[in-house]
């Protein structure tokens, strides 16, 4: 019935300028969660590919309990639990720390992975070059292990960014939130779907494009 | 024990818990049927078969989860009113469009993992193409897929938890609902928030359904590799 008054190009020429700023957010939200991600997974895959004391046991436990709870859960913990404890965070905050948080248990995931398939002989011709421990990892296991796990962990990137659309629940105005707020309005329903689809797949997308491009560009001689 | 979790308790057990199985396990049978089919399908060398399964494979596995699930909740009824359906019902389909997509990728390496051997083999023994697949190759590929399909579960099962946005009655739309009721004036709630209590309980139940599940799909990939 809605079918009949289907106009894209309406909804769009009326709507694009909050639809841009939806768009920004989530790119804004998935930015910082992105780079929180990748610090995290690097710095406790490296604790967890070396057995760091203490570190390594306690980053089991953070992947294992991120991994086994829905993120939907995780976020209602977030926005509505911390408040109890007088935590009081804005809603952009909520939205990056929280998909930063279970990106950061997969990404630790994966980088660990990726350090564990540096071969140990590479590890020990470091050693013998006298490199120490650190300079060692610095020079030898991170620049390796990370392009191992690079495809790896541009996939949970890739999931960081679609899992900003769960903002919904608490409001915050990203693009899923913003175009369903719309739609809600003008009852416009399946014009805002169809921006939401073609923007989601467009960036999802292209981000699976890269990851084919960079795996080409960044494999190691080895196995070129 | 605070006087109350008991009711709090029986609500996300009683009304919440099925909710979730229901939700969950026809997602599952719906995503490995549909996904077996489509991932055997698509190793068809049939142009537009092969175009339209790709389409499907990639666009629901490219969306966010939550969109598929507006999509079918709030979509198809505006294409035409008898595509109404319940917030569980909306939940399942767009759980199984997301995982029948999974599941059809999986497949269609598993089934070309197979060695060539084997198609031909059956072939010489007088099989047809479903014959073949269906006694000869699937029965292979199949055991492959078992640590996936383990890992499948688990994501259904804690995605499910999105027809919550939608109103649907599951494990954290109960505990959604109970927290609210809480804050409310007795008689309906105490005018208290358990916000913190309420859905740390809902992610503890998860965790010790997810957590098994986990593990045996670690434990498979090992047996398996």
């Amino acid at each position: 019935m809605l079918l009949a008054t289907y106009d894209l190009w309406a909804f769009v020429s009326e709507n694009w300028r909050e639809l841009l700023d939806g768009l920004g957010n989530t790119l804004k939200v998935s930015a910082v969660a992105v780079l929180g991600a990748f610090l995290i997974g690097a710095l406790l895959g490296a604790a967890r590919a070396h057995r760091m004391p203490v570190v390594s046991q306690l980053t089991a436990v953070y992947v294992e309990v991120i991994r086994n709870t829905p993120i939907l859960v995780q976020i209602f913990l977030i926005f509505y639990a911390l408040p109890q404890f007088g935590i009081l965070l804005n809603q952009f905050t909520v939205a990056w720390l929280s998909v930063m948080i279970w990106g950061g248990a997969f990404n630790s995931e994966n980088f660990r992975a990726g350090f564990e398939a540096v071969p140990y002989r590479f590890r020990e011709a470091g050693y013998a070059l006298g490199f120490g421990r650190r300079a060692t990892f610095l020079n030898v296991t991170l620049p390796i292990g990370a392009r191992i796990a690079l495809p790896s962990s541009i996939n949970t990137y890739i999931s960081v960014i679609k899992n900003t659309s769960l903002m919904y629940v608490i409001g915050y105005a990203e693009l899923t939130t913003t175009a369903i707020n719309i739609s809600n309005l003008t009852l416009e329903t399946l014009e805002a779907l169809t921006v939401l689809g073609v923007v989601y797949l467009t960036l999802v997308w292209s981000l699976s494009a890269g990851i084919r491009v960079l795996e080409a560009r960044l494999a190691l001689p080895e196995s070129r | 024990m605070p006087e109350w979790v008991g009711p709090v308790a029986r609500y996300i057990l009683e009304e919440g818990l099925p909710g979730t199985l229901r939700v969950s396990s026809v997602a599952v049978v719906g995503s490995a049927l549909i996904g077996v089919v489509f991932g055997t399908l698509i190793t068809i060398k049939f142009l537009p078969l092969q175009a339209f399964l790709r389409a499907y494979i990639e666009i629901f596995r490219g969306l966010p989860i939550l969109v598929t699930v507006f999509i079918v909740y709030f979509g198809l009824p505006s294409i035409s009113p008898s595509f109404e359906f319940a917030p569980l019902t909306c939940a399942s389909i767009a759980l199984i469009l997301w995982g029948s997509a999974q599941v059809a990728e999986a497949t269609r390496g598993a089934v070309q993992s197979i060695p060539h051997e084997q198609h031909e083999a059956a072939a010489a023994l007088g099989f047809g193409w479903a014959g073949r697949h269906y006694s000869v190759i699937l029965p292979q590929a199949l055991r492959r897929l078992l640590p996936p399909f383990v890992s499948l579960l688990v994501n259904i099962i804690q995605n499910s938890t999105l027809a919550q946005t939608i109103g649907g009655l599951e494990i954290l739309g109960a505990g959604a609902r109970q927290s609210e009721r809480l804050t409310s004036f007795p008689p309906a709630g105490i005018g208290e928030i358990h916000a913190a209590e309420i859905f740390a309980g809902v992610a503890v139940l998860f965790f010790l359904i997810s957590f098994p599940l986990t593990r045996l799909a670690a434990m498979l990939e090992k047996r398996l590799a």
